[in-house]
């Protein structure tokens, strides 16, 4: 009941500043932004002109499992830079200009208040997300190749598991911190530095939730899910549930005004 | 910390008739300094959403939602924009919104401080209605305010409560006799032979009155009025005073 309620009003309030309009462009755009450049790539050198007659620019042929890859590149460096900044306020803010302290006087359940936010963020990322991908498999079917719709659902839902933990960072870093700026920055930070450390233990490491989008292309090429691959949405899954829990449990104790 | 916005180091929370460990924040109504709300949300909708918060159905937070809009006059601005309401505005839908779940207890921090003359007129009259029927909490810096609409005040100096109780019992305690004159002409030259008569304990003047603090009322008054009709004092005003509360509140911080 009341974790409807405050499901409803964050819904609402993302209609209106129309977050759900520019979120599901942005996703759409960066989605398809590679794939398209990159089969035009030949018209677009000829027209820009300036090469020497005879010159043969040999462009590798591409696998629609290569293109899905561009999509989700993307998605994995702008995407998660979007989805830090469209979230940083989400808590913070409320906390900051001070709008939580009326909210949280009233008898809310603060499991009721993150999760409500949590659900809420994830729905419009996941739709955003999903949204994008549609519109590169409608272009990989056109431009590059066949690539079968149930193959597109094993990538959105795998990749979802990806984004929902980018979501549960901010969350975790909104009930830490007041200020907006800086949850966007940890957020980034640490989806970045999580990278670096993968890819520097990638012996130890190969369940890391930065392996998904990797695991996704073995997928797409063998047409098999790879153990690895179920491996690494456990531990991101795990890694969700002790985020959203743990960002509850700061809540709970901390103080809300000063 | 009574709102539940902050833990105690110690000790405990909880209403006389209230089961333990139920949520206090239940019974309690809150209105901080200065509110902030969903700018993006009327008036109608916000009070509706913090209804609900506080587990009223639809229709029963709705109903409630439009008769405090009414009580606190604003049903012409329900579906505005509450980002366009002006500071009166704000505050008085501040007192609404802590009242929509029918607390015991309403707890208001300075609630007319940041107000203009007509906002801070509006919600005083507000409370003095609020006061019939439910308990009201308010701390404030402006002591007039305090005298107007209070009941019973609780004077807290360095974080320590130092003076409590009702109104009339504090009146009595730090009552001070005093008599204020105003004269025709210079008032010092009078406030030798004031300061002389009997009953008489101190004497000072401010741009336009003597203030004379005095033992014995009676006695004291009839000294003063019959020198001043032997002598054909020029005086303009003779009054009689109670203590102010900032006399109290300056006497229990000295003592």
């Amino acid at each position: 009941m009341q974790w409807w309620t405050l499901f409803q009003k964050e819904l609402i309030e993302n209609v209106r500043n129309i977050k759900w309009i520019w979120v599901p462009l942005v996703m759409i755009l960066l989605a398809i932004v590679d794939p398209l450049t990159n089969y035009f790539l030949p018209q677009i050198i000829d027209a820009a002109g300036g090469m020497p007659d005879g010159t043969e620019i040999q462009l590798p042929e591409y696998q629609p499992s290569d293109v899905v890859m561009m999509s989700l590149g993307q998605f994995n460096s702008l995407g998660v830079l979007v989805i830090a900044l469209m979230s940083m306020g989400t808590i913070a803010g409320e906390r900051k200009s001070g709008v939580a302290e009326l909210i949280l006087v009233k008898p809310v359940s603060y499991t009721n208040y993150i999760t409500a936010k949590w659900a809420s963020l994830s729905l419009l990322t996941l739709t955003s997300i999903t949204l994008g991908m549609i519109a590169s498999w409608y272009y990989i079917n056109l431009l590059f190749g066949d690539l079968s719709f149930g193959a597109l659902l094993q990538v959105v839902f795998f990749y979802g598991l990806w984004i929902l933990l980018v979501v549960s960072i901010s969350i975790f870093y909104n009930t830490l911190f007041k200020i907006p700026g800086l949850v966007a920055f940890l957020t980034f930070a640490t989806v970045i530095l999580m990278g670096v450390i993968t890819s520097i233990f990638a012996h130890v490491l190969e369940w890391s939730p930065n392996n998904i989008s990797n695991y996704i292309q073995q997928m797409l090429v063998t047409g098999s899910v790879p153990s690895d691959l179920i491996g690494a949405s456990l531990v991101t899954l795990i890694m969700i549930v002790l985020l959203v829990g743990g960002s509850v449990f700061i809540f709970k104790t901390k103080d809300m005004a000063e | 910390m009574l709102s539940g916005l902050l833990k105690p180091t110690s000790g405990t929370i909880s209403f006389t008739d209230m089961k333990e460990n139920r949520d206090i924040r239940k019974s309690i109504g809150y209105l901080p300094q200065h509110p902030v709300f969903y700018k993006w949300m009327t008036g109608q909708e916000f009070l509706v959403h913090v209804g609900r918060l506080a587990h009223l159905s639809k229709s029963e937070a709705t109903k409630r939602a439009k008769k405090l809009l009414e009580r606190i006059g604003l049903t012409d601005a329900a579906n505005q924009r509450i980002g366009k309401y002006s500071g009166g505005m704000k505050q008085r839908l501040g007192i609404a919104q802590a009242m929509i779940h029918q607390p015991k207890l309403l707890i208001l921090d300075e609630p007319v401080s940041s107000l203009d003359p007509i906002g801070r007129r509006e919600v005083l009259t507000l409370m003095e209605e609020l006061k019939e029927d439910i308990t009201l909490l308010f701390s404030t810096h402006i002591l007039g305010d305090a005298d107007e609409v209070s009941d019973e005040l609780l004077l807290l100096h360095e974080g320590r409560i130092i003076e409590s109780g009702s109104m009339e019992a504090l009146r009595e305690k730090y009552q001070i006799a005093k008599i204020e004159l105003s004269f025709d002409g210079n008032l010092r030259d009078y406030q030798k032979k004031v300061e002389a008569l009997s009953a008489v304990t101190a004497c000072y003047t401010d741009q336009s009155r003597l203030h004379v603090t005095v033992e014995d009322m009676a006695e004291a008054r009839r000294h003063i009025l019959a020198a001043a009709s032997a002598e054909e004092w020029p005086l303009t005003s003779f009054s009689i005073n109670r203590a102010s509360l900032e006399d109290m509140f300056m006497k229990a911080v000295n003592s």
